[in-house]
C-alpha cells in the first residue's frame, strides 16, 4: 500500500450472478483527489462495481485495488470510509454513540463534534438511530463512514430516498469534505449531482463503461435533443450525416434524430432543401441520453476495446 | 474491539424489554412452580425448592441468551455486518463480542431467580455458594450463545426466532429445568443426561451443594460447545462469502 498507486484501480473486471452478466470488463483507474461519479439508469451494475472496489464481491475475471493493495488491506489500514446502499436498521444506538464507534474503529480520527457538524447533525447527536428521518439517518451513515478521517470515501446512491431538501443538505456536507482533497467516488442515477459534485463522470450501462470523462464533457454529450418529423416519403439517408446527429430511428413516417446540436441540425435539415413536416425538438431526458450512449455502443462487435470513451478515460 | 464492545453493551442496556423475557417470566415460574408440594424434600442433597431455583434460573438465562444470539439474523439481514465488513474491524471480533454480549443477558436472570428462592423458600446458601452458582451458571450459557449465533447467521429474521424459541423450550422441558428429571421415565432421564441444558444445569446444581461439576457431565457440555461452535462458523462463513 503505498501514496502513488492509484486510490482504486479496477481491471478487466467480471461479474455474472448466475447466467446474468452483471458487469462487463470494467476498467477504471480512479487517482487520489478526484471526486467521480458512476452514472447510470438502475440495473446498470453500479452496486456490483463498488461492491467488487470494496471487496466484497469477487470478480469472476479480472482485479480490484485500492492504493495498490487489496481491498481488504486497505480497509483494514483504515483508508476507506463507506456508505452502502443497504437500509441499515440499528435500534437502541444514538447518532453519537455511532460516530463514536466510527472513530474508535480507525487509527485516526477527528473530533466528534466536528464530524456531526460535518453531516449537520449537531442538534440530532442524542436522537436514537432509527428514530431518524430518511435523510438523517442516510447522514447519520456519512457521519459514520468518515469518522475515521479516510483517504477514499465510496458511497452508494448515498441520496436515495432523499426530499430535496434532505439531498442539498447532503451535498453541502460532502463539499466540506472533499473541499480537504479526499477521494471520492459515489453511484447515482441523478445526472445533476454528478454535475453539482464530480470533476469526473463514469457513466455505465448494461454493466458497461460507456462514457468517462470531465463532467463538463459528458454533460454535453448526455444533454442532447431530439428532432422529429414525418419524411414525406423521403428517404432517411443521410439524415445521420447532419451535424449533431449521433442516432437516427424511423417509425413508420416519422422519424426521430438524437442531436448533440439541435440548432445546427435543424440548419442544415432547412438547406438540405429536403421536404418534411411537423417539426418537434424536444430535451432528451437522461434516460434516452443512457440509451443514446449505449446504442453507440451496440457496434457489430462487442469486444471491450470497442468501447468509445471520452477524453480522460486513461488519466 | 473495546468500543464495539462498549457500543454492544449501551445498545443492550437500552432495551430493557427483554427483561421480561430472562426476569419477569422465571421469577413468575419459579413462583408457580414451587407454590406447592413439599419443596423441602431433598435430590441429591438440594432441596426441591432449590433444585427448581437453579433450573429455573438456567431457562431464563437459556431464553436470553438464545434470543439475543439469534437477533443477529436481524443486523445481518439489515446491512449492519456487511457495513462492520468495510471497517478495520476484523469479522472475528464481531462475532467475539456478539457471543461474549449475549451470555451476560443471562445474569439478570439467575440473580432475580436467586433472590425468588431466598425470599419465598428461605434458601440459605453461603455468600460463597451463591456467588459460584452465578458464575458457572454465566459461563455455561457459552454453548446456547454459539447456537443462537449458528441460528441468526444461517436463517432469516422472521425464522429464526421462532427457530430459537422451539429450541428452548425442547431444550428446557427436557432437560429437566422446569421439572427434576428424577420424576421422568428412565428412558426421558438417559434423554435429558445427554442434553446441554440438563449439564448446564447440572453445574449449578453441583456449585449449590459444594460439590465440582461431574466430568461426564463437563464432558456432555464440551461436546455441545463444539458442536455449536462449528455450526455458528459454518453459518458464519456462509453468510459472509464474497459471491
Amino acid at each position: 500500500m503505498d501514496n502513488h498507486s492509484p486510490a482504486i484501480s479496477l481491471t478487466a473486471a467480471h461479474k455474472s450472478f448466475g447466467k446474468l452478466a452483471a458487469v462487463t470488463d470494467i476498467g477504471v483507474t480512479i487517482g487520489p483527489g478526484e471526486t467521480v461519479a458512476l452514472l447510470g439508469p438502475n440495473g446498470a451494475g453500479k452496486t456490483t462495481t463498488i461492491n467488487m472496489m470494496l471487496g466484497l464481491v469477487r470478480p469472476d475475471r479480472g482485479r480490484a485495488e485500492l492504493f495498490g493493495a487489496t481491498p481488504a488491506r486497505a480497509i483494514e489500514a483504515g483508508r476507506v470510509g463507506t456508505v452502502l446502499q443497504d437500509t441499515m436498521y440499528l435500534p437502541n444506538a444514538t447518532v453519537r454513540d455511532f460516530v463514536e464507534l466510527g472513530r474508535a474503529l480507525y487509527p485516526k480520527s477527528s473530533t466528534t463534534a466536528e464530524i456531526l457538524a460535518l453531516a449537520g447533525l449537531t442538534d440530532r447527536a442524542n436522537t436514537r438511530l432509527d428514530k431518524l428521518s430518511g435523510g438523517e439517518a442516510k447522514r447519520a451513515r456519512f457521519a459514520f463512514a468518515l469518522a475515521g478521517d479516510p483517504d477514499l470515501l465510496v458511497l452508494d446512491e448515498p441520496t436515495s430516498a432523499m426530499d430535496v431538501a434532505a439531498r442539498q443538505a447532503f451535498w453541502a456536507a460532502m463539499h466540506r469534505y472533499a473541499d480537504r482533497g479526499r477521494t471520492v467516488l459515489f453511484a447515482t442515477h441523478y445526472l445533476d449531482e454528478a454535475d453539482d459534485f464530480a470533476d469526473r463522470v463514469i457513466v455505465i450501462a448494461a454493466g458497461r463503461v460507456v462514457a468517462d470523462g470531465p463532467t463538463a464533457v459528458i454533460k454535453e454529450q448526455a444533454i442532447g435533443r431530439t428532432l422529429a418529423f414525418d419524411l414525406l416519403g423521403e428517404s432517411v439517408d443521410g439524415l445521420d450525416r447532419l451535424p449533431g446527429v449521433r442516432a437516427t430511428s424511423v417509425r413508420g413516417e416519422r422519424v426521430r434524430l438524437d442531436t448533440t446540436d439541435a440548432d445546427a441540425t435543424v440548419i442544415a435539415l432547412v438547406r438540405s432543401g429536403r421536404r418534411f413536416a411537423n417539426l418537434e425538438i424536444a430535451s432528451a431526458g437522461l434516460e434516452e441520453a443512457f440509451l443514446a450512449l449505449t446504442a453507440t455502443d451496440s457496434a457489430p462487435s462487442q469486444r471491450p476495446t470497442d468501447v468509445p470513451t471520452t477524453a480522460g478515460a486513461s488519466r | 474491539m473495546f468500543a464495539y464492545l462498549r457500543f454492544e453493551l449501551r445498545r443492550m442496556i437500552r432495551e430493557p424489554r427483554i427483561l421480561v423475557f430472562t426476569v419477569l417470566m422465571p421469577v413468575a415460574s419459579y413462583v408457580v412452580f414451587t407454590g406447592f408440594g413439599n419443596m423441602t424434600d431433598e435430590v441429591n442433597g438440594l432441596s426441591i425448592a432449590a433444585t427448581i431455583m437453579v433450573g429455573i434460573a438456567g431457562y431464563g438465562a437459556i431464553i436470553g441468551v438464545l434470543s439475543l444470539g439469534s437477533a443477529v439474523s436481524v443486523e445481518r439481514t439489515q446491512g449492519w455486518l456487511r457495513q462492520l465488513r468495510v471497517t478495520p474491524l476484523r469479522p472475528r471480533a464481531v462475532v467475539a463480542v456478539k457471543a461474549f454480549t449475549s451470555t451476560l443477558i443471562a445474569i439478570p436472570s439467575i440473580i432475580a431467580v436467586g433472590i425468588a428462592g431466598y425470599v419465598e423458600h428461605h434458601i440459605h446458601l453461603t455468600l460463597a455458594r451463591w456467588l459460584l452458582i452465578l458464575v458457572v451458571m454465566w459461563v455455561g450459557t457459552v454453548p446456547f450463545a454459539l447456537l443462537g449465533l449458528a441460528i441468526g447467521y444461517a436463517l432469516p429474521p422472521n425464522v429464526a426466532s421462532p427457530a430459537s424459541f422451539v429450541l428452548f423450550f425442547s431444550l428446557s422441558v427436557l432437560g429437566g429445568l422446569l421439572v427434576p428429571t428424577v420424576v421422568f421415565p428412565s428412558a426421558m432421564q438417559r434423554l435429558a443426561h445427554a442434553l446441554p441444558s440438563n449439564r448446564y444445569a447440572e453445574l449449578g446444581w453441583r456449585a449449590a451443594t459444594g460439590h465440582p461439576p461431574t466430568t461426564v457431565g463437563m464432558a456432555v457440555l464440551a461436546g455441545w460447545t463444539v458442536l455449536f461452535a462449528v455450526l455458528a462458523a459454518i453459518a458464519y462463513r456462509r453468510s459472509a462469502a464474497t459471491r
